[in-house]
Formats: C-alpha cells, structure tokens, sequence
C-alpha cells in the first residue's frame, strides 16, 4: 500500500504507529473475541459455615431484647438480626420506657452503628497509637496520682443511670478519694432540679401519669416532644382521649411551637416571663398568697378556664413546667401537683452511685481546671468541647490539665483536646445497663461482635483502677449477682429474655408536703418590642448533635417545620417583617458577645419577642454526614440559664440561604378542612360517608384467599414524633437523597407526616396525618403504567413490581396522594449520602426488601414482607393467620397506638372496630379510589367557655 | 427503460416478507434463547471442590434429604451443610481418603468449603423452601431425580412460566407429607384424582398464589 503523501492529516512519521492496518485490524478481531469469549456468566460460590453457630439458622431473624439510652436513660428495644448483622430496633412491650414502641433515635441507633466515621482505633494526639502506649501512660498517670490519692483526677460522663457504672465510679472514688466525678448532658434540666430542691428540700424525680390525667397544664414544656420519657407520655396522653367521657384537655402555654402545642385543645403564646407570671397567678388562684399581678385579657381568660377545670377536677390535673422555666416556677409547680393531688409519683433520682454520691457540675469541674487542681482528665461519653455552654471555655480551658482521655463513638471535638482518645463501643455491641425514667434497670446486650476494636465505658473505668483486662460482661454480671435470686444463672437468663430486671423500679418516696417558695412579686415589666429572647430547644431529630451524623436523621422532616439537613431561627412571621425578614434570611445572631449566623424561618406558632432555635447544629468534627451542617446553638449558649437567653441581638447579613423542606404545613382553609376534619368533643359528627361514585374499573378487588390489608390511622393522637417514619426507613430499606436533592423537590420517605393548620393566623393549631401509600382499591397509578409494573393483588395491595418499572413516572403524575418516589439516581447505593461508598452500611439493609435501583418507581408496600413473612409462618404451622398477627413497622414504631393494620374480612380484628367509628374517613374520597388505607379524624377538647367551636 | 432486472421482483417479496416476518422470528428466537439450557443453566453440571454424589448418599447410603439440608422445614434456605456435618460421618468413615481431603483442611483451617452454587434465582425473588415441603411439593419435583445425579445439576429450568405453571394448578405436583422427602416418589398413576384432594388437605388457596407479591417484594 503505498502511503498517500497528499493528505494533510498525516501524522508524523516518528510517531505513527508501528502497526500497520492489517495488523491492527487482526487485534481489533483477536480482542473481540477474546472478550465475548470472557463473556460468560460469572459462576457463583456458596460458603456454608465450618462449624453452625447456635440457633443461627441462615437468612432467618433472630431477635434479642437490649436497652438504648437516650440523656442517659433507657428505653427498652427487641433488636431483630439477621445472619448476625443487627437491622431494625424495635419497642420492648415489658420495658416501662419503650411499651412497644419506638422513637426516631432509636430507630435510627442501627444506621449509627454501621457509620464507617466512626473512631475506630486509639489516637495519640490525633494519631494513630497501639493500645500498649495508652496502657502505659495510664499506668504511668495512675501511679502518680494514687500516691495523691488521686487528688488531680477528674471524671466526666455523660448523665448516666447504668448501675454497673455508677458502682464502678463509686469504686474509684473509694480508691482515689480525692478524686472527683463530674456529669454534664447539654438536655439536663438543672431548673427542675433545683425547684425540686426548693419545694422539698432534697432532689426528686416526678413522673406524672397522663393516662390518669384529665387537666394537663403545660408551661413552657413540650411532654409529648422528643425525650427520653415520649413514648411513655405519649402513650398516656393518648390512653386519655380513647374515651369520650373521660377525654382529657391538653392546656398549653409556651413560647415556641411544640409538639405538645400543637396537640393541645388551648393554646396560648406568650413569653417565657409572662409563663412565669402565669404560673404565679395560677397558684395564687390555687390558694398561694401573692399580691396579684396584671393579666392580659387573654391570659386572665385561660387562667379562668384552667382554675375551674382543676377545682372541678382534683386528683386528675397536673401542671407541667419545662425547662426554661425558672426554679422558682418549678417549685410552684411542684406545690400545685400536691395542691391538686396530681397523679405524680416522685421518686428518688435515678443518677446517683449505690453510696448516693451525686455528680458534680460541668462548671465545677471548670473551676477545679481554671485553678490548676486537675491533672487527669477522663472524659467518657461527652463532647463538652462542642456542647459545653460557651461562656465556659471548656476547649480552653481542658488544657490546663496535663493528661487528658477522651472516649467517644466518634473522633469528636473533644478527641481533638485530648491527648488521648478510644474508640468507644456503640450500645448495639456492648454489654451495660440502664435504668429507665421510672428506675426499671435492663441490660444492655450486644448483637454484634464490635466492627472496629473499640472499649466499653465499663472496661475503662475497670482499667482506670488497675484491673486492664476485665470485660464488660463480667462487670455488669458482678453488679446484679447480689440482686439475683438464688439461682444466678437462671435469673440472668430471663432478664436477657424479657429486657427489663422485674421489681428493680423505684418505689415512690414520701415526702412532706412541697414548700412554696416566696412568691416573687414580679411587675409586670414586659420587654420593650425590639427586645427578643431566645429559647433553645433539643433538636427534634438531632437531639443534643450526638446524632448529627446519622444521614436518616439529617433527612428526617423535622415536625413543625418539615426542615431537613439543617436548623433556623423560628421567628413569629410579625416579628420577622418587623426586622425585615422573610424566611431564609441569614442573620447573626449575637448575645453576650458571641455570634452565630443561622437562616430565620418564619412560624405562626412563636410568641412575640421569641426566637426559637434547635441545639446539634454546626458539628464540626463528626464525620462526612454531619459536619458543618446547621448553625450550632451551643455557641452562644451560656451556663446559667442554659434554655433561654433574655436578650440577642439579631443583625442581617444580606446572604440568603434556602430552607431546605420536604413539604409545607397546609394552611389553605378549605383544604384543612377538606382533608383534615377535626372536631370538638361531642360535637355530632356528619352522616355516614359519602356512597362510592360510580367507576369505570373493575369491580374492586377479587376475593383471594379471604384477606383484605388496610390501615386506620387515628390523627386525633398522632403527635407527629416521625418514629413511623424512620421506621418505615430503616424496615424498608429506603435511601436518604442529600440536602442537594431536596432542595430539588425530592426525597424517598414512604410514609410522610402532612401538617394541617385549623387555627387562625396567629394561633396556629396544628394536626398531624401521616401519609403512607393508600393502597386504592380503584388505584390511578395502575391503568396508566405502561408496562404493569403497578398492579392489584388479590388481597388489595396495591404492588409495584421493580423488574418490570421502565421510569416513565406516569404513575407518580396520576397519584392522587403523592406518595409514589422515583429513584432518580441510585440512591441506595454509590450516591454520597447513600453509603459513601462504604461497604458497612451494606450490613444494616433487610435482605427481605429489594434495594431499589437507579430509574425504579417505589412507595409503600404495606410491608408485604411482614405479611408473608406472617403468612409463611402460619402456612407452616397449618393455621390461620390471626387478625392482628401482622404489624407493619411503622404501627410497630407508633408510640401512641395512631396506626392499626389489618384484615378487614376477620370481624375480630382492631381495624373493623375502628372503621366503625364515627370518626373514620378517607383521604379525597370524593376521587372514588377507595382508599384502603383510612383515618380517624381529629378531635379538640377546648374549654366550654369556649365562645364558638373550631371546625 | 427498463430499470429493474427480472429478480427484482422476488427480492421485493422477500423483503415485504420478511418485513413481517423478522420480528416475529427474532421475538421467538429470543425466547427460545432465553429458555435455553445456555441462559437458564438447566443441566449443566459444574465441578465441586469434592466431587460430592448424591447418587451414593441418597440412593446408595439412603440417607434422608434433611440430615445434610436442615432448615428446609423451617426457612427460606434449604441450607448446605457446614463442614462439621460432613465430618460427622467422615470422621470415622474414609477418614484418609483423598477425595475428602478439601474437607479435612476445611475443619482444620476453620475456613469453608467454597462449593459451585448450582441453582441460582435473582435477586428480585424471594422463594420460601419452608413452605413448599410443608405443602406437600416434594423435593425431586424442582430438583430432579437427585439420587441419580453424581454430580449435582439443575434440573428444572426455574424460569419464571416454570414457577407459575404450579403455582397455577399445584395438585398437579403435591404429594401426600410422608412422601415429600422421598427421593424415589413417582407420581401415581390417580393424580388428577388424589391432586385436589391433597390440596384442599394442605389448605392451598390458588387465588393468589399468581399474585406478584408472593414471590416479588
């Protein structure tokens, strides 16, 4: 072939290639072929085990009871493994904190513990350092001081009531007497403490029981909000309103919207100053002596209504103070409840050692740093360099002592002032104990071998007084042999079984009736307009910013404001326009000289001259999830008065920053009332539903097999906790989408919370419906799918069949409900916030749920995997299946009991007698979809002075 | 002028042919493809790292289905035997045979045997061994006369029309419970007959067992 010199594109000859076409075309075959030939399916091993493990049987859940602790108390968890990998929590129906049900952090703890950010090995100064080294500076450090009698040793937990350790902190005190133990949780609630103190004398524990309760006052608390004592309120705030003639009514004062706000049948708005005024004038109507203050109209109103419920209702009312009330107000409060003979127990605290040695305070432990007293600083389970009030110094500060341990679950910021760090244990690996918020102890066992070699809390005080090699198991087991019975073993078993030690509560004490303190004769020296205060909440899915790098809980809605990734400063929307602001601004917020720049969102909800702001933003060191998302509160944050700031100065920046929601609050009035009826108590409900509109599909569904799948939801007690909601997440394998998704209309929940108003402008009452998949009876989104990826089955689920999903989102478009979710990127897997591309968080996915992939269509099954799983175990045994055999996890997770699932052909079941109720409505039923999936309509209790009804 | 030659108008026919023809060919043809041995893996027989016969096991030792395969009654996965089970017998019997060598190393180095997966469903089904035996599908009905194979191989072609073609009309296949493990069983000659009987014994409810939610989730 002869080279054609004339073509202008013609390489340089140094460079052109040394093959020639022909040769370059019989590779280009020889490759071919090899390759198709390589093309063969992969084959595919199977790796039994060498040896089984006991009651292992592969691929079938085994389920262990265990504690998770939330501010340091504990709620009881059944946790279901699967092939030895933990995958969903659970509630313990025998726990007193749990009763069955759940909430978002515990939910939520599985995630946690496959998150590849975790610390994972010792660090020296921020490396890498080998467990003898660390040995050998304790020893070191520990000799020194034992000589000292441990004079310069400081320990700091978190509020901790595991028994195990309070005996081993009892333990190192006795052998370093000079030692001190300090405890600090950013939620404690040291204004109740200290009114308890003022009122008895000595500190107590009040529990109020809500089921027993039919006058609950609120003052500035949020019971029914997120903590560690929710569910159990929660339940009995419910169990108050099952029966019409004994229904409870919720009064509610507060100064930013809470859940128990939006629950209440009265509500007012007001500052935290007049709360407390509120509070004075309503134990002088009680009987308290006091001059008398002046009222607004509309306080004096309330205070009124409140007066006559109470004296009419002795022994059924309670008063409740919240944490940014002063101590004086809990005291009152204290002497109200004994006044009224409220169904409060009181008991002993539940966070002292067995010698009853109480644990000293964050700002001692400061003080003992400023003066040079502390050498050895252990600090276990906290990260006071991030949520140590600012005023503190506490980062500053820890560096006077010389020796300083830090042991987290994360490489926080603390690690980052400590010379030392371990990898602490997440509580699904370890053994411990906890006591829940009535004092009932559990055990805390693992369900997993730890991923990474990490310590127990328990091994490291055990290290700190000499004994290196002890093990968590044998600790815990040593501080209950003597609560045992005589056969140790036996009794171990059956409180691993059940999760709760029988009889270990705390028994109410007797106590002389509460002191009412001097009745501060506050004026009425109402702040000027331009004044506002700032209220700090824990974050109603971050909680403390412990678990800011959970994606789930990132992702999670937040419950008011339907706020994701990130947190703002609630402004009433006056207040706002008054400053020139809408939501979204970003504005500095200063007081005593610290800022923090934080987005303001507007909120009916607030009270005037408030701003309301969550703690656990602004993490700067927790890991690729958490970090740098939000503002952190903590910041301007001061020690003493830790939940309110009396005044801060809020300035403009002129950025503007998004609020990232997944949804709005509905607030148009004919929609609220369209989709959210909610009526007064006795007031006659409307006539039966509507008939079903003529329809052109096919007669309903076909008769099956005898089942028929639907769910009622009761709105009038969901407290919009967001517990289905995780639920649903972590049974269902659902992929959280990242802050960049949402902010372009998308996220992946199955089951939302919508949030209704039914209140005027300024006095916001809001309900809450969560909203899984309707399971239509005559479902929109089948005819118009192309392919029949959405299809009945005979027993009236509505499934969506991914193999067949081809993406053209047609039935997305024609869901009425909108509850239909695109994977418009592989979120589960190989997206940023999906996994990271880190193989652990593989380890908590339900083998039983398809991982979805990029371009499929999903939504919620009803948990179709429940129901055959359910159905499988009933086909084996050759029985029927009972009527409420099936539970769907996000029933399972509902700490109220809202949500009921079941056969609607098993006259039996729950879910017949609440379709009977009055109450029962469909979702746009007007459509003639005929929801499977029902509700229960609200229902408000206001005081009968109440001029007119809200509808 | 003449423009096309005489064949022209053949070629015409048979492009108008197979217009019509091509697709309907390469749909059938993708569909015998996919029911093919090539893609379904039906008969292959592949290599095992011990060359394990279960035509000595079961027809020769006769040793029941469920000594090796334990959770067959009880889970999803029929289970393959761990390590230990095979050494309850071989550690008495041919205690130095080389063909079992892989097995002894397997005990001793605690690590397991990496047997070839013979049959294989997506991911996307979730099938249940447990009630299948306990409705009365016996296990040579899937798998084949299994104490005839020395080297295990998959029998049926477990495409998705096999599945349904019994989850349509089971009592063409149930067998009575004391036979479901019985490696021999012959399907009687009074079927049709005995079928609906077994099936109304063993509670089957065919309305929805063509649901896609029974095998899809």
């Amino acid at each position: 072939m002869s080279p054609l010199k004339e073509l202008p594109t013609r390489p340089d000859p140094a460079r052109r290639s040394k093959l020639n076409r022909r040769q370059a075309l019989s590779l280009l075959a020889t490759g071919v072929a090899g390759g198709l030939a390589a093309c063969s399916k992969p084959d595919e091993q199977i790796l039994p085990y060498v040896r089984m493990p006991e009651r292992i049987v592969p691929g079938e859940p085994l389920k262990f009871a265990t504690t998770l602790p939330l501010a340091g108390i504990g709620r009881g968890a059944i946790v279901t493994s699967i092939d030895g990998r933990p995958i969903k929590v659970e509630g313990n129906p025998l726990h007193p904190g749990s009763l069955g049900a759940t909430d978002v952090f515990a939910e939520a703890a599985v995630l946690s513990l496959y998150d590849p950010d975790r610390s994972r090995t010792i660090l020296h100064n921020g490396a890498i350092a080998p467990r003898e080294a660390l040995n050998r500076a304790l020893v070191t450090e520990l000799s020194e001081t034992r000589n000292s009698q441990g004079k310069g040793l400081r320990l700091l937990t978190g509020r901790t009531t595991s028994p195990t350790l309070l005996r081993q902190i009892d333990g190192l005190l006795q052998a370093f007497p000079a030692a001190s133990w300090h405890a600090y949780d950013p939620t404690d609630d040291e204004n109740a403490r200290q009114g308890a103190q003022l009122a008895y004398g000595k500190s107590v524990r009040s529990i109020a029981d809500f089921a027993k309760a039919r006058v609950i006052v609120a003052l500035d608390a949020d019971p029914l909000g997120h903590g560690p004592d929710q569910i159990r309120i929660g339940r009995g705030y419910a169990s108050g309103r099952s029966d019409a003639n004994a229904f409870s009514r919720l009064y509610c004062l507060e100064s930013a919207l809470t859940l128990t706000g939006a629950k209440s049948d009265e509500r007012l708005s007001l500052r935290p100053e007049a709360i407390e005024r509120f509070a004075a004038s309503l134990a002088r109507e009680l009987g308290a002596t006091a001059s008398a203050t002046e009222l607004a109209e509309r306080e004096r109103l309330l205070l009124q209504k409140i007066t006559a419920d109470m004296n009419s209702h002795k022994g059924e009312a309670i008063v409740i103070a919240g944490p940014a009330m002063s101590r004086e107000v809990h005291a009152f409060v204290h002497w109200i409840n004994a006044q009224l003979n409220a169904p409060v127990r009181l008991i002993d605290p539940i966070d002292r050692t067995p010698s009853g040695k109480q644990a000293g305070t964050l700002e001692q432990l400061v003080g003992d740093l400023d003066s040079g007293r502390v050498r050895q600083l252990v600090m276990i389970g906290v990260n006071p360099a991030y949520d140590a009030p600012a005023d503190l110094h506490f980062g500053a500060r820890a560096q006077k002592a010389a020796f300083r341990v830090h042991m987290g679950e994360y490489a926080d910021e603390t690690a980052a002032i400590a010379n030392w760090h371990l990898p602490q244990r997440h509580r699904l690996e370890t053994w411990s104990d906890l006591r829940a918020g009535d004092g009932t102890a559990s055990i805390v066992q693992p369900l997993i071998k730890p991923l990474y070699e990490s310590f127990s809390e328990h091994e490291l005080l055990a290290w700190l007084s000499g004994a290196e090699d002890a093990g968590a198991y044998e600790l815990v087991r040593q501080t209950w042999t003597s609560a045992a019975a005589a056969d140790f073993e036996a009794w171990w078993q059956r409180v691993l079984h059940d999760g709760i030690i029988a009889g270990s509560g705390a028994t109410a004490v007797s106590l002389a009736a509460p002191l009412l303190p001097p009745l501060a004769d506050s004026e009425p020296h109402d702040k000027r307009d331009d004044e506002i205060s700032l209220v700090l909440r824990p974050d109603p899915c971050l909680w403390d910013g412990s678990y800011a790098n959970n994606a789930w809980l990132q992702e999670c809605p937040k419950p008011l404001s339907k706020q994701v990734w990130g947190n703002a400063l609630a402004l009433h929307p006056d207040e706002a326009s008054r400053l020139g602001l809408t939501s979204g601004d970003v504005v500095t917020v200063a007081a005593n000289g610290r800022s923090i720049e934080v987005p303001v969102l507007t909120e009916p909800g607030m009270a005037m001259g408030v701003g309301a702001l969550t703690l656990g933003g602004g993490r700067q060191k927790v890991g690729a999830i958490g970090n740098g998302v939000g503002a952190s509160a903590y910041t301007i944050r001061t020690s003493d008065n830790s939940w309110r700031l009396p005044q801060i100065a809020i300035r403009r920046t002129g950025r503007r920053e998004p609020i990232l929601t997944t949804q709005n609050v509905v607030r148009t009035p004919e929609d609220v009332r369209e989709l959210y009826p909610q009526y007064r108590l006795g007031q006659s409900l409307p006539s039966a539903a509507i008939p079903h509109p003529p329809s052109l599909m096919p007669p309903a569904v076909k008769s099956g097999d005898g089942h028929a799948w639907a769910m009622v939801i009761d709105t009038s007690v969901c407290i919009g906790c967001n517990a289905c909601v995780l639920s649903c997440q972590a049974e269902n394998n659902i992929p959280v989408v990242g802050p960049e998704q949402v902010a372009m209309g998308r996220d992946m929940h199955w089951m939302r919370v919508d949030a209704y108003d039914h209140g005027a402008p300024n006095t916001p009452q809001l309900g809450f419906q969560p909203v899984p998949c309707m399971h239509c009876e005559h479902a929109p989104c089948e005819p118009v799918c192309p392919v029949a990826a959405s299809v009945h089955d005979s027993e009236g689920l509505n499934a969506q069949v991914y193999n067949r999903c081809i993406g053209t989102r047609f039935c997305e478009a024609n869901c009425p409900y909108k509850v239909r979710r695109f994977n418009f990127f592989g979120y589960a897997d190989g997206e940023e916030y999906g996994n990271l591309g880190a193989e652990s968080y593989r380890g908590q996915k339900n083998p039983e749920v398809t991982v979805r992939a990029r371009g499929v269509m999903e939504k919620c099954t009803y948990c179709v995997q429940r129901i055959s799983g359910a159905r499988r175990a009933s086909e084996r045994q050759d029985r029927p299946l009972g009527p409420d055999e099936v539970q769907t996890a996000c029933q399972n997770a509902c700490p109220t009991r809202a949500i009921s699932f079941g056969d609607l052909n098993q006259a039996d079941a729950e879910i017949n007698h609440r379709k009977a109720d009055p109450r029962h409505y469909a979702l746009l039923g007007h459509l003639g979809t005929r929801p499977r999936t029902t509700y229960l309509a609200d229902v408000r209790n206001p005081a009968p002075s109440e001029p007119e009804g809200r509808t | 002028m003449q423009l096309f030659r005489p064949g022209a108008n053949t070629i015409a026919a048979v492009v108008i042919a197979a217009i019509g023809a091509v697709p309907v060919l390469a749909v059938g043809l993708s569909y015998e493809v996919m029911r093919s041995p090539y893609v379904t893996n039906q008969n292959i027989t592949r290599n095992q790292p011990v060359p394990f016969s279960h035509e000595h096991h079961v027809s020769g030792l006769g040793l029941d289905c469920r000594y090796c395969h334990t959770s067959v009654e009880k889970a999803r996965f029929a289970g393959i035997p761990p390590t230990e089970i095979c050494m309850t017998c071989h550690s008495q019997i041919w205690t130095n045979a080389q063909m079992l060598a892989p097995v002894r190393e397997s005990l001793a180095k605690n690590q397991p045997m990496a047997w070839e997966r013979v049959h294989r469903l997506p991911g996307y089904v979730y099938f249940d061994h447990s009630v299948h035996v306990a409705k009365g599908v016996g296990c040579t009905t899937c798998h084949g006369d299994v104490g005839g194979m020395r080297l295990m191989r998959q029998a049926a072609p477990l495409t998705m029309q096999w599945c349904l073609d019994c989850h349509r009309s089971p009592e063409r296949y149930l067998r009575p419970r004391e036979a479901v493990f019985n490696p021999n069983w012959q399907e009687p000659k009074n079927q049709a007959e005995i079928g609906p009987k077994l099936a109304a014994g063993y509670h089957i409810n065919t309305d929805h067992l063509t649901d896609c939610t029974i095998c899809h989730r």
